[in-house]
């Protein structure tokens, strides 16, 4: 039981921390970043390529890795399309999606590339009869842990107030003097380290990277915070959790029947949204949303 | 370098339509200025231009001799120009200390000296007792303090208020009426009040300006704007009982 409860909340932390990792960058541009996929897959391909190195060495390398690309993203593709309409922003996000699974087959080629990461990770501990995985622990911790610190960087910092804000309604922050190009390439350095944490945590769980690797999580992420509310990061991450808690309980309920997760999982989200259909945490219609 | 914020030779066009034909206005540092107008009259448009929300087809924008012409919304509101909004427009998901905050740290202020403001502006307009609440949770008549709040904790230079009464009943309006004035008291900014009220706008102001159909009609004092045959031409049909019944 303990255990299901862990792991519950380790993969429905993971989910809210992809999910805010999506949602900083919808509330400041409207843009569903599909290319969020790579920043996750880059994040773990850097993981391996370092797995020779010190765990922390491999990691800290990973997060500035991902934020740089992150950054470059917005920089050399969306910064470039600011202004045009959502649409073309969307499929702007698929292209380099794609362009860039293409440049990870080419440089990494399309098998799997693994490495033993963090090996003490995959143990047990045992509490009076209880066994636990350290995985599931310190993902659990770790994700808590950073979802308070996001916690306090958006509700205790500038630069968090600013970005709710902007989320909120983006054209009368711009009128109140918030700095868009500022906000903008600092949501997506931020979207990029929560991206690397997330890539780190699914890596150690399965050590096989290939090129599409953070396809599966973002898909699962972007229903998260279509449930949690579109336009609110809390809701975000709320929605991101509930999709993690949700489907790691049906894998373990559901014993061989665990094919039919997802299945179950979309059943729950659509009688979550036919009785909220802007969201749990959402206040309002969403027309302008892509 | 002249002091004041100034508007030269302003015109806009949508297709056809001319909202805005050649008006020029220039608020001087501490002067309160209301403007009229009939709906239709431009004032929104001029708002908007003045705000960098919109840009003149003609005319340049200039604040204490700087052009603002190429200047972007938030670049305005950088140095020295605060507005507030016809709908409020607070940020649901904040606090109220929080939506006041915003309109320092938008434009660069520290969190710490934010917050000591914030305190400060609060008090002034009496509505410490809302800091903590959502800003979705407070009545029309707060909301609009609030939004008064949040454009000047920053101490800008010059305000531009967009309706500040709309939608607010005629028990808020004396409270708003006296929040402008502390606010035009203790900052000593140079304030334009765009409202349909016309006795607020009367109350409040120093000098009146009146829009009609894009054209500047009336530059003067408050006491002879009424009787002025232009603005009386301008109202005939659509609001001259309502300025028949107010007093001066």
């Amino acid at each position: 039981m303990i255990q299901t409860i862990l792991n519950a909340l380790s993969l429905g932390g993971t989910y809210a921390l992809a999910s805010l990792g999506l949602g900083l960058v919808f509330g400041v541009m409207r843009l569903v970043n599909f290319a969020y996929s790579e920043l996750i897959t880059i994040a773990a391909y850097t993981l391996v390529m370092t797995s020779q190195m010190p765990i922390i060495v491999g990691f800290l390398l990973s997060v500035v890795v991902t934020s740089i690309a992150a950054v470059l993203m917005e920089l050399l593709v969306y910064r470039r399309l600011r202004g045009v309409a959502p649409a073309i922003m969307l499929v702007a996000s698929f292209g380099l999606s794609k362009l860039l699974q293409q440049v990870y087959e080419l440089c990494f080629g399309a098998l799997p590339r693994s490495a033993s990461i963090a090996p003490w990770m995959s143990g047990e501990l045992k509490f009076s009869g209880v066994s636990i995985t350290n995985t599931s622990l310190i993902t659990a911790l770790l994700t808590i842990v950073l979802l308070l610190v996001m916690r306090f960087l958006l509700n205790k910092t500038s630069f968090g107030i600013q970005l709710k804000a902007a989320s909120a309604d983006f054209r009368t922050a711009r009128l109140l003097g918030v700095r868009a190009n500022h906000l903008i390439t600092l949501s997506f350095a931020m979207s990029g380290v929560l991206a690397a944490f997330v890539g780190a945590i699914l890596v150690v769980g399965n050590p096989q990277v290939e090129p599409m690797f953070g396809m599966n999580m973002t898909i699962l992420a972007l229903v998260g915070i279509v449930i949690g509310g579109i336009s609110s990061l809390p809701g975000s991450a709320l929605g991101g959790f509930i999709v993690g808690v949700i489907l790691s309980l049906l894998n373990t309920w559901l014993g061989n029947g665990r094919v039919y997760s997802y299945s179950w999982l979309f059943a729950v989200v659509f009688i979550i949204l036919l009785v909220r259909p802007g969201g749990l945490l959402s206040k309002g219609q969403e027309m302008e949303r892509v | 370098m002249s002091l004041g914020f100034a508007a030269e030779g302003l015109s806009k066009s949508f297709g056809a339509l001319v909202v805005l034909n050649n008006v020029s206005l220039t608020i001087k540092p501490g002067e309160t200025i209301g403007l009229l107008g009939p709906n239709g009259a431009g004032k929104t448009t001029l708002v908007n231009i003045l705000t960098g929300y919109e840009q003149a087809d003609l005319g340049s924008v200039t604040l204490d001799g700087q052009s603002f012409n190429t200047l972007p919304a938030h670049a305005r509101a950088h140095n020295g120009l605060a507005r507030t909004f016809q709908s409020g427009r607070l940020f649901s998901e904040l606090t109220v200390a929080e939506n006041i905050a915003l309109g320092a740290l938008s434009v660069g202020i520290s969190s710490k000296v934010a917050e000591k403001r914030t305190a400060e502006i609060l008090e002034i307009l009496e509505i410490s007792n809302l800091a903590e609440n959502r800003a979705n949770s407070i009545s029309h008549g707060n909301a609009r303090l609030v939004g008064l709040a949040r454009a000047v904790v920053a101490e800008p230079k010059y305000l531009i208020m967009d309706e500040p009464a709309a939608g607010i009943n005629e028990h808020e309006t004396p409270t708003l009426l006296a929040a402008l004035k502390t606010v035009s008291k203790t900052l000593g900014c140079g304030m334009l009040l765009v409202e349909h009220n016309v006795q607020l706008v009367l109350d409040f102001s120093s000098r009146i300006i009146v829009l009609a159909t894009g054209n500047l009609i009336y530059d003067g004092k408050p006491e002879h704007a009424l009787s002025d045959p232009a603005v009386k031409s301008a109202y005939l049909g659509e609001m001259s009982l309502n300025i028949s019944n107010v007093s001066h």
